[in-house]
């Protein structure tokens, strides 16, 4: 199937955007990558009878590194993030990350703003920005405003940005300790079956703070401040272990679908939150 | 309007911004290099480099390469292949094609900033674009190799079998201008769509069609408006397939309308307020649904929803059984899987005079012109099939796809007209595996001797009967393995349920009923106490013994390729053995499993017949009707005819499939065309060496060369030159010709599956070692060595790259692929292996003469499937205990059977 016709626009600057964007109001959507949106149109998922390009727009496509904080441009793509030489001693996390979505082709054309804004529960970004407890900036028609990541999703598709309004970065404090990103995928490209997203900091042999974030597993993604809670003051000996566990077990919802049963999603799950724990640890 | 570079030359295109690059690029600037598979993302078919970096070319508007610079793979090659497309063809990376531009430009993309890129730098650049013929272990050679220098051989007269003789049919392929069904230019064309249902089973009718086409400005079409007989089957005497449902559809995604209009028209055309009216039924989604008492029936003549039963019964196996020492039984389900090749069906029609013409993908040219005849009420004179280029088939583009549809519009309107099926049309209408519900019992003697095996399996055909028939009469013939059961009784049968038309795959439901047996005999081997390979060795057919049909055999090959296995075999076995007790959360284990296939259609006729001449200029034409689909009969068929004429095989010009000019050659499917239609090249062939030698009179040693027009014959110290321009035209423009053609023999089977249903067999073994996540349930195959008797190779270097893809589609099979009809009609939700997924392979080409077969030579383009997912299944139970009664074997089910192996 071919997508319906839709109106092309390429606006020069955010203003532009934003009065498209009024002028068109649920009729209109923002494209960046197009590598979500597209396949959406192409099945008619999305019907969009106005389609604003943002690769026009100035200032959307910088990573700045600042003293204790890291901006991202929503334009940014995947494997800008890839290829960044200082994001990686920073915030090493994310290239870990970005490097298990899809493919070069995708990294390529694929952008951080439509990754997180997206709101589909399959994306990478959003549990990882949650685990980094990330803040999106949004621009509308009256100004701007900062909603942090834990507040964003709230449900498939469903995000506390309004219509109208543009993500136009990410901003990150540098992150600290020991850190993984681990994914459960059936084949090169696929979304995840589960994955979880692992910062950690430790002194002496002791958990300091735990951020995790799970993907997939929910029709959002999930941060589980109880899976966290569980290690601090733990050496994240076994037992603490299978009680972080058990907290993100409470905080998940899978559901059954190709990728298995109910059951089995917990399972992996599990497994996988183990296993970045255990790297995480061990870089910390 | 957008301007930027394509290869270097600018270009303004005047199309909405929004248009696709890849659409653009092919329609608008004619590069038809770039392919579509998907348009989703998915396939990396579309690869093209922006400012050298490859992207998806069918999820980027044009819009966004506004101002930048585009290459294609037509820029690569200006003056001939580069270095990189050159490896292409020494390395045998290209087999059907469809995959080639894209995966050139994505690993052109990575040689210019990494000039050495090892093994795993070329599996990431390349893990986007998907390849379903290669199993991409060459495809990764010819990257690593992109720096070498070189072409294949170019044997000399009478060397080319056994030569590693790169593609005859391969530049068109690396540099993109191989024409496909959708690459067939002709811009007045009308372009059709299909209107399909959305139900499993459900009665329609229309509304007021002609309004709706009027508002529109397109025409509708409908079972009402064709001509002929609307119904087609690849077996006549099963035939029940309607090209449009006439009021009833029995599976979802069955054509009920054409419409037909101008490009602009149809893009933009919806089909939501399409006037019809479905009444809904209860479908049947499974065996069980279909078999239940009472149940509806598909077809009025086939009750009980079955279609037809194959039975096979030698020897007392209740008695063989009852008194075995040991006796292991099992089940085994599989799911629908599908083809995934990756050019969907597509294709143009045209009339020449009062014939149509039809340019589309197949397997089966005059297959297609005989149904396609019948179908529009014309004499098969007035259709001609003129195959395009098949970006893979495997067995669903034996069956008929756009070819009657585009038939009925062209010959109605008179107009040309062009379909091309998006993916999840090609999904949703092209035939499946047979899903099998299979159960088996086997016995041995205390020394490990098979005494008995029965068999029992259901095999779901879908909605129609497409190739139920032969599944159903192969699986008894097969489901021993190529070994000695003296006592033997099997039983296979096809139901009708509304599911997809399931038809031929690769193996035609064997490598189902193979991965129930091998996992029994490796069970049977444990209770016995024996080395699984030992057991199997033992028992394997040798020549003389009779199958479990009766026939003794000859040249019988098994045994050599086990034996060939066996130094891999105690490595390996050590190795796992030391990895295991090193290791924790992860076991390792290994497993092997054999096959044997018969080539050909069974015990029935299956002719093919060949033309060879050459013409007053000195040319030698094959023509060559057996269609390529990237196995490589152009090129193999070609070796046996150069090398049976006595002249250098690039000598020889090819004339393509058309049934308007070569001759029958039959159907691409059965692993017949080497066999069947090689043999009848090597007739051909001979025989028109004969007439030269005759003409000459000179003796059947002398050397024939050609040159400029004049055939010179050397015997020893005599010589004779003949001026070819001097002769007179002999048939078909030559002025020497010949045509032979072959049938295997073979003999009707009898009521109890006794006979000789096969002329020529084919055998194989392969080892698979694998890794199993024991708490993810996840199974990664390492190494697969295989083994296969070819009788005589005739191109070593298109037989390993047909095994690599065997393996890589078998191991597909075992662990991941399942179609779901409604949940799975994309290539992300359905999963085919990446260059990511497949292990390296390690092929021994066995040869063991068969007497029958051209040169000795025997079939192999399904055998190569048909060991692979047992032995991933063997191995997964030696590493882990577990025993997997359905397939894929998914990681759910994997961690299942672990947990219950444990408890
Ligand atoms: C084959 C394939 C495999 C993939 N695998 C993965 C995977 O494993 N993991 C993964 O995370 N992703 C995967 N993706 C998705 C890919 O990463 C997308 O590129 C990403 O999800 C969306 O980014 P985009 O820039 O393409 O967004 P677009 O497609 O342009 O937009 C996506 C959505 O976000 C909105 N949007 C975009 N930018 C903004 C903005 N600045 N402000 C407000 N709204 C905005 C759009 O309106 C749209 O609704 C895959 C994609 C493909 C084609
Ligand atoms: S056609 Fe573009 S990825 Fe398949
Ligand atoms: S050669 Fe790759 S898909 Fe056929």
């Amino acid at each position: 199937m071919i997508p319906a016709e839709f109106e092309y626009y390429r606006p020069k600057d955010m203003a532009g955007v934003l009065s498209l964007l009024e002028e068109h109001g649920d009729d209109a959507r923002v494209m960046a990558g197009g590598h979500s949106l597209i396949p959406m149109m192409k099945l008619r998922m999305a019907d969009v009878p106005h389609l604003i390009d943002l690769q026009d727009v100035g200032g959307l496509s910088n990573i700045e590194i600042n003293s204790d904080s890291i901006h991202i441009g929503a334009l940014v793509t995947q494997s800008d993030i890839v290829e960044h030489a200082g994001l990686a001693d920073v915030a090493p996390i994310l290239r870990e990350a970005a490097l298990q979505i899809a493919d070069p082709q995708v990294r390529y054309m694929g952008t951080i703003g439509g990754n997180v804004a997206n709101g589909d529960p399959g994306n990478d970004m959003p549990g990882l920005m949650q685990c980094l407890d990330a803040v999106f900036t949004v621009a509308g028609a009256d100004g701007e405003r900062q909603i942090p990541a834990r507040d964003f999703y709230e449900a498939a598709y469903m995000t506390a940005r309004e219509d109208d309004e543009v993500l136009t970065s990410v901003t990150i404090a540098h992150p600290q300790g020991g850190y993984a990103y681990e994914k459960q995928k059936r084949k090169i490209g696929d979304y995840a079956t589960a994955a979880a997203a692992v910062q950690i900091t430790k002194e002496g042999g002791t958990c300091v703070s735990a951020s995790i974030a799970m993907t997939n597993l929910s029709d959002t993604p999930v941060y589980s401040e109880a899976a966290g809670a569980a290690l601090v003051g733990t050496s994240l000996n076994d037992a603490a272990l299978s009680a972080a566990i058990a907290a993100m077990w409470g905080d998940i919802d899978p559901t059954e679908d190709n990728r298995g049963p109910i059951a089995f999603k917990n399972h992996v799950a599990g497994v996988i939150l183990r296993r970045a724990l255990e790297r995480a640890w061990s870089r910390a | 309007m957008v301007s930027f570079t394509v290869n270097g030359v600018s270009q303004d295109v005047d199309v909405p911004l929004g248009r696709r690059l890849s659409h653009v690029l092919r329609e608008e600037l004619n590069l038809r290099g770039t392919k579509v598979g998907c348009d989703s993302g998915d396939c990396g078919a579309c690869t093209v480099l922006v400012d050298g970096d490859a992207i998806c070319a069918c999820l980027t508007p044009v819009a966004q390469v506004a101002g930048r610079a585009v290459e294609t793979v037509e820029g690569l090659a200006k003056t001939g292949p580069t270095a990189l497309q050159k490896a292409f063809l020494r390395h045998g990376a290209t087999q059907c094609g469809i995959c080639t531009p894209g995966m050139v430009m994505a690993a052109e993309a990575l040689l210019r900033c990494n000039t050495k890129p090892d093994r795993a730098a070329v599996e990431t650049a390349l893990g986007g674009v998907l390849c379903r013929c290669t199993g991409y272990t060459k495809i990764i050679d010819a990257v690593l190799d992109a720096a070498g220098r070189g072409t294949g051989p170019e044997p000399s007269a009478g060397c080319a079998v056994g030569a590693r003789v790169e593609r005859l049919d391969g530049a068109a392929k690396v540099m993109g201008n191989e024409a496909f069904g959708a690459d067939v230019v002709e811009k007045s064309a009308l372009i059709i769509r299909a209107v399909r249902s959305p139900y499993a089973a459900a009665s329609f009718a229309f509304g007021n069609l002609e309004q709706w086409a009027e508002a529109r400005g397109v025409r509708v079409f409908t079972a009402k408006d064709i001509p002929g007989i609307n119904c087609f089957g690849v077996i006549e005497r099963f035939a029940d397939q309607p090209a449009l449902a006439e009021t009833n559809a029995r599976m979802a995604g069955e054509a009920v309308a054409l419409v037909a209009g101008s490009e602009d028209v149809m893009a933009a055309l919806s089909f939501e307020d399409f006037p019809v009216i479905w009444t809904v039924k209860d479908p049947h989604l499974s065996l069980k649904d279909a078999a239940a008492s009472g149940a509806a029936v598909l077809h009025k003549s086939r009750g009980d929803n079955q279609l037809i039963a194959g039975v096979v019964k030698r020897g007392d196996v209740k008695v063989a059984l009852a008194e075995a020492a040991h006796v292991v039984e099992g089940s085994l389900r599989t799911g629908h899987v599908e083809h995934a090749y990756i050019e969907p069906e597509a294709g143009l029609a045209w009339m020449e005079g009062d014939v149509l013409n039809i340019r589309a993908c197949t397997q089966a040219p005059v297959l297609d012109r005989d149904s396609t005849a019948k179908v529009l009420g014309l004499p098969v004179e007035r259709v001609r099939i003129r195959p395009a280029a098949t970006g893979g088939g495997f067995g669903a583009k034996l069956d008929l796809s756009v070819q009657p549809l585009l038939g009925l519009v062209t010959l109605l309107t008179g107009q040309p007209s062009k379909m091309v099926f998006t993916r999840s049309e090609s999904m949703v209408a092209s035939t499946k595996r047979h899903p099998a519900q299979m159960h088996a019992q086997v016995g041995a003697d205390v020394d490990g001797q098979l005494v008995g095996m029965v068999f029992d399996g259901d095999f779901d055909t879908g909605a129609y009967a497409s190739w139920g028939p032969t599944v159903a009469v192969r699986v008894p013939v097969h489901a021993s393995g190529p070994y000695v059961v003296p006592n033997y009784s099997a039983e296979a049968r096809a139901i009708h349920t509304n599911g997809p038309v399931s038809g031929a795959f690769r193996g035609f439901g064997v490598p189902q009923a193979a991965a129930l047996q091998e996992q029994l005999f490796d069970q049977l081997a444990d209770q016995i106490g024996m080395d699984r390979l030992a057991f199997r060795q033992k028992n394997a057919l040798r020549d003389g013994v009779t199958t479990v049909c009766g026939q003794a055999l000859s040249g019988v090959g098994i045994g050599a390729c086990l034996q060939a296995l066996q130094s891999r075999w105690d490595a390996a076995l050590i190795s796992v053995a030391g990895f295991n007790a090193s290791t924790e959360g992860k076991a390792r284990g290994v497993g092997v499993a054999s096959c044997w296939y018969g080539c050909g259609n069974t015990a029935l006729p299956n002719p093919s017949t060949m033309r060879i001449g050459i013409s007053a200029e000195g040319t030698i034409c094959l023509h060559q009707g057996a269609m390529d689909i990237g196995q490589g009969a152009n090129t193999v068929i070609a070796q046996l005819a150069a090398d049976a004429l006595g002249v250098p095989v690039h000598q020889i010009k090819l004339i393509d499939a058309d049934t308007a000019v070569t001759p029958d050659c039959g159907k691409t499917s059965a692993s017949r065309q080497t066999v069947v239609s090689g043999k009848a090249a090597v007739l051909a062939a001979t025989a028109l060496r004969a007439k030269i030698l005759q003409m000459a009179n000179m003796g059947s040693e002398a050397e024939i060369s050609l040159s400029g027009g004049v055939l010179t014959l050397i015997e020893g110290v005599a010589r004779r030159d003949i001026s070819l321009r001097q002769l007179p035209q002999a048939a078909y423009g030559y002025v020497l010709w010949a045509e032979e053609t072959y049938d295997p023999p073979t003999e009707v089977l009898d009521e109890n599956g006794q006979g000789a249903p096969y002329a020529v067999y084919g055998y194989g073994a392969q080892l698979a070692e694998v890794e199993v996540d024991l708490a993810l349930g996840t199974v990664k195959v390492l190494k697969v060595t295989a083994a296969h008797d070819l009788g005589k190779v005739i191109n070593p270097l298109l037989a390993e790259g047909q095994i690599e893809g065997g393996i890589a589609q078998g191991l597909g099979m075992a662990l991941m692929e399942e179609f779901h009809p409604g949940k799975t009609e994309n290539l992300h939700d359905y999963l085919i292996p990446t260059i990511g997924d497949v292990p390296e392979v390690v092929s021994h080409l066995i040869e063991v003469p068969d007497p029958e077969g051209p040169m000795g030579a025997k079939g192999l383009g399904e055998h190569v499937l048909i060991p692979t997912a047992p032995a991933i299944l063997n191995a997964i139970r030696h590493a882990t205990g577990a025993v997997l009664t359905q397939l894929p074997a998914r990681p759910d089910r994997v961690l299942a059977a672990i947990q219950a192996a444990m408890s």
